[in-house]
């Protein structure tokens, strides 16, 4: 290791360990050398692809003004997906769909980890009754349907943050959308972090840390942060998993924004206008497949992830 | 049975029921709809009529204790409030009508899923590998990922837009007369498949892999080698031994999922009109009828709160090691 | 609705991880081949009655009330293990656990087998009856009970020997007996299931056979969980002598006993042995036990036998340098328990054993051609050493020093 000095004076480059890309690299090779690993990447770059490109695949979003197509036509020429009551081309929406139902997955997924790993390295490390009582509240969260839940919080949120607009671009009706499931759904991440911490306050380091005097705060973010952090990753992929399911239930209730439709969202419609009841197959076909296939997809990255990642797993394999 | 262990249990859902009601009351005074913040945005209305209504409402007097009581109190009488939607409606009364259909849906759905998807595990974690255990882990897998609804347009539009062999709609043919019970009964039987099939469906996906996991574990065992070097026959081997071991993470499992099956009946009671809870729910949704909403949120919950203490009481009948 | 499940256990299972779990093969099920055998139910208290008053270590056929297998030989030995093979398939290698060992048991004997873990004494135990993982199986070989070959029977024929003839009482530890069941009832088991008898009276027996190995018949009500360590242990051992089998085989059964208790399971052991005249085989790593318990011993070491004899002459007289090894660390048999491990180096890699002598690479006395050539089995006055240090028409007597062609240990072997 240099001296600082002699790093300070330019002499010398800071070489940053060489892990961390070349880590992420690695990891992904193992899962794609796995099966359903392969399948399961294989199928989130394709959709990470068409959220990207909406707009250059299928030209901007189609509204009920911009919309040219004959109401609820099967798909023919023109419109390889066929129509929705509107007459807006199905494909249109559906890979504007990925766009938005994979941002707010994302979003979703980020709050409900950080919440949820907080909560659990909180807990696990102070110990005593913070822990007693953060895992009462965890357990309560647990029990309840916090489905429910979440559509009565949701008018709540939304007063807060008033009823219309945007925030960094996204329309408030998802950022609603985002918050509740962020609030309702920490609650396993907090208990898996949770119990990963307690395994790693018994190590040697951690004492170490403390007999030198570190503040808690310090020992928590650098010592035992660190080492969670394979198990958060493993354990957010999953996460996303559920986010999407939970937001795409969300939206097919009512939650959802017409103006802004995720996958779930456009199934709304299509109930609304009874899509099923008149057979109208291609309008449920293209959202409904696409969700099973980015969740089944995390779903298999995350299985995979987490048997090479889950310290726990490590050994059995 | 302990009796110390089943009192803690017992306190251990008084205790989050009663979290439960507490969250309700701060929600109520939270919502949007709450009656003072309506009554505030009508100009046109009077000052001694919004004093009088406060006054009517119990909102004149502080929020701690008094209004917290009057709550509670009011909960434990069993009144929810009244409906802003069906005006003056109890929503005790809203509620009854409903509750009996998702009963019957969510109920016979979870009989169903626990009996086919614990044999269809335990048979395919048995004897791993063939065909029926990929096909059955193939499919599992994906139905894991479907959400009940789409499961169930699916259902619907296969079997009876295409096929034509069940109802589109609703719990009774609309309009329709019957010439007796059995025919009344056949009605509401052909209009219950589809909706108890999407919800059995998607439960017995999951329940399925996790016995067959749950099996798999038992396979391990010591006690497994130890009926086998007995001689008995490999059935009598999986029903006595590896089956009621295997079924202990089972039964935790069943319960942990009470609260997301209420999430999955809801949509599909959407989708099939199935005049239920759920579609009370969508409905007070969006006409923003939030004492319906809270009162939907308070039953539910309860309701499985109190399940998973059965199956929590259950569960030490089960597994003889669970002392207090 | 995405829910608990835990979605790893569908990718897991997607993957076929489990194909490695224990788990024994599903051959074809049929009825029991006891009620082809001509046995019907027995009755509980003559069995008892009669166990109880056999002549201490008289062949079993003289006693037994109940017929022999149809295809039994009453005159040939018990036991007759010829040229046993067992190995494992693994993804790594095929892990060649036992690899021709040979053995006889007869009536009334107490046969213990010894050595080192992973040097397949269970694998050996585990075979005679073919209770194998699925990943296991018998290559080669034979297995001669009273002159009936076990190998090439079917798993419904087999099924006739497990327990009525063959039992294992295992290492006591608490997974061994189904936890959710009470201990009466398991030991009920064998007898309502295998020899038909009614519910309550296979509750009575086992009440009985409780009260043989020591337990109060109204403990059995209890389930295993609120038992301690060693009436476990007693326990199971009534569980193997339901059905009054011809040899009943100890794996480890002392293991996980402290001191005290090991000597009274030891006792009622050797009590049981005189009382029902029981073969007993005793499979564990510590020495004394089987000094105290056994008639004769057989070593083992990475798969195959290094000595086998009577216990005294074994123990006293060590031949094989393996044997002498071990014993050295015992200054007294009796009286010391130590570890085995004052050996240098490690056992070998069974995927890859060194050719010739398995013990070669660790043994003081290994000359050139240890390396090279399996040393055949030689037999001296009811002792038989696999060693290259004793030929054909040897006085016989044990070789301590290195001949002076030795080239002695080498390096570690095997993985650590």
């Amino acid at each position: 290791m240099s001296s600082p000095a002699a790093v300070a004076s330019g002499q010398i480059a800071v070489r940053r360990p060489p892990g961390r890309l070349r880590r992420v690299i690695a990891v992904l090779r193992q899962v794609a050398s796995q099966r359903s690993g392969a399948l399961g990447l294989a199928i989130l770059v394709f959709f990470v692809f068409l959220a990207l490109f909406p707009d250059v695949l299928v030209g901007p979003l189609q509204t009920a003004v911009s919309a040219d197509g004959p109401p609820m036509a099967p798909p023919q020429p023109g419109y390889p997906l066929g129509t929705d009551e509107l007459g807006r081309s199905i494909l249109n929406l559906t890979v504007h769909g990925a766009r938005i139902s994979m941002i707010i997955g994302l979003l979703a997924t980020l709050v409900t980890v950080v919440v949820g790993a907080v909560i659990g390295i909180v807990s696990g490390f102070v110990g005593g009754r913070t822990d007693a009582f953060l895992m009462r509240i965890t357990d309560f969260f647990l029990v309840i349907p916090t489905f429910v839940l979440a559509l009565i919080l949701a008018p709540v949120i939304a007063e807060l943050f008033g009823t219309d607009g945007e925030i960094l671009g996204i329309r408030i009706t998802l950022i609603v959308i985002v918050v509740v499931i962020g609030l309702t759904s920490w609650s396993s991440t907090a208990r898996i972090i949770r119990s990963q911490t307690l395994s790693l306050k018994e190590r040697a380091f951690v004492d170490r840390a403390r007999v030198i005097g570190a503040s808690p705060i310090h020992m928590m973010s650098r010592h035992i942060l660190i080492n969670v952090t394979d198990l958060i990753v493993a354990n957010t992929v999953l996460v996303f998993a559920g986010a999407v399911l939970t937001e795409t239930t969300l939206s097919f209730v009512g939650l959802g924004d017409p103006f802004a439709p995720s996958w779930g969202e456009i199934l709304n419609s299509a109930q609304a206008a009874s899509a099923p009841g008149l057979g109208a197959w291609w309008y449920m076909a293209p959202p409904g497949v696409s969700i099973v296939l980015v969740v089944l997809a995390f779903t298999l990255v995350g299985g995979v992830l987490d048997g090479i990642l889950n310290p726990r797993l490590r050994g059995r394999r | 049975m302990s009796g110390r262990y089943l009192l803690n249990k017992i306190l251990q859902a008084i205790v989050t029921i009663v979290l439960l009601v507490l969250l309700n009351f701060l929600l109520f005074r939270m919502m949007p709809g709450s009656p003072e913040r309506i009554l505030g945005r009508n100009p046109n209305v009077s000052a001694e009529a919004i004093a009088a209504t406060r006054e009517r409402w119990g909102l004149d007097k502080p929020v701690l204790p008094d209004q917290l009581v009057a709550y509670v109190s009011s909960i434990a009488q069993g009144d929810l409030g009244f409906s802003f939607v069906y005006r003056g409606l109890p929503v005790t009364d809203v509620l009854a009508d409903r509750i009996w259909p998702t009963v019957i849906l969510f109920g016979l759905g979870e009989i169903i899923a626990i009996i086919v998807g614990v044999s269809l595990g335990a048979y395919t974690g048995w004897r791993r590998g063939g065909v029926i255990d990929h096909v059955g882990n193939g499919a599992s897998l994906v139905l894991y990922a479907t959400p009940y609804f789409l499961l169930g347009m699916f259902l619907l539009l296969v079997f009876a837009v295409g096929l034509g062999w069940f109802p589109t709609y609703g719990m009774y043919t609309v309009g329709a007369t019957y010439s007796g019970y059995l025919d009344q009964f056949t009605d509401f039987a052909a209009h219950l498949a589809l909706p108890l099939a999407t919800v059995a469906l998607g439960l017995i996906g999951q329940y399925s892999i996790v016995m067959r996991s749950s099996i798999v574990d038992t396979l391990g065992d010591e006690y497994v080698t130890t009926a086998r070097a007995k001689g008995l026959p490999e059935r009598q081997i999986l029903r006595q031994h590896a089956l009621p071991n295997a079924m202990l993470p089972m039964a935790t499992l069943i319960a942990i999922n009470l609260g997301y099956v209420v999430a999955g009946a809801i949509t599909v009671e959407v989708v099939f009109n199935w005049p239920g809870l759920g579609t009370l729910t969508v409905d007070a949704l969006s006409a923003r009828d939030y004492p319906v909403l809270q009162g939907i949120f308070l039953v539910l919950s309860v309701s499985v709160v109190v399940a998973n203490l059965l199956a929590d009481l259950a569960y030490q009948y089960l597994d003889p090691r669970v002392k207090a | 609705m995405s829910g608990p499940v835990d979605p790893r256990r569908l990718v897991d299972s997607v993957e076929g991880a489990d194909s490695e779990i224990a788990g024994q093969e599903l051959a074809n099920e049929g009825a029991i081949q006891d009620e082809a055998d001509g046995l019907g139910p027995t009755d509980a208290t003559s069995i008892s009655q009669a166990a109880l008053e056999r002549e201490p270590g008289g062949p079993l056929l003289a006693r037994r009330k109940w017929p022999l297998p149809k295809q039994a030989d009453p005159a040939a030995p018990l036991l007759e293990v010829t040229n046993l093979t067992t190995y494992f398939t693994l993804e790594s290698g095929t892990v060649k656990a036992v690899d021709g060992v040979s053995f006889r048991l007869d009536y009334g004997e107490a046969l213990g087998i010894a050595g080192e873990s992973g040097c397949g004494k269970t694998t050996t135990a585990l075979s005679l009856v073919q209770i194998l993982p699925s990943n296991a199986r018998i290559r080669e070989g034979s297995i001669k009970l009273m002159g009936i070959d076990l190998v090439p029977k079917t798993e419904n024929q087999l099924r006739r020997y497990r327990w009525r003839e063959i039992s294992i009482v295992f290492q006591g530890a608490m997974n061994a007996l189904n936890p959710v069941r009470r201990v009466r009832d398991q030991i009920a088991e064998p007898l309502e299931a295998r020899l038909g008898q009614s519910p309550r009276d296979a509750r009575k027996r086992a009440g009985e056979l409780l009260e043989l190995v020591g337990i109060p018949r109204k403990r059995g009500n209890a389930y295993p969980h609120e038992l301690s360590g060693g009436m476990r242990q007693r326990a199971m051992i009534a569980m193997a002598l339901a059905c009054d089998p011809a040899i009943v085989i100890g794996d480890e059964p002392t293991t996980a006993l402290d001191v005290m208790v090991q000597a009274q399971i030891l006792q009622l052991l050797e009590d049981l042995r005189s009382k029902l005249g029981l073969s007993l085989i005793l499979i564990t790593h510590d020495l004394s036990v089987i000094a105290e318990t056994c008639d004769r011993v057989l070593m083992m070491y990475a798969g195959r036998i290094a000595e086998e004899g009577p216990v005294d002459e074994v123990f006293r007289r060590p031949r094989h340098p393996y044997t002498q090894k071990l014993l050295a660390a015992f200054p007294n048999i009796a009286a010391d328990r130590r570890s085995l491990e004052v050996i240098p180096g490690s056992p070998p890699d069974l995927r890859d054993p060194p050719p010739g002598c398995r013990f070669a690479p660790r043994c003081f006395a290994a000359m050139a051609i240890c390396s090279e050539e399996v040393p055949p089995e030689i037999s001296f006055e009811g002792v038989r050493v696999a060693c290259h240090l004793y030929h054909a028409g040897d006085s016989g007597e044990p070789v301590t020093t290195a001949p002076a062609n030795a080239i002695g240990p080498v390096a570690e072997v095997g993985a650590a």
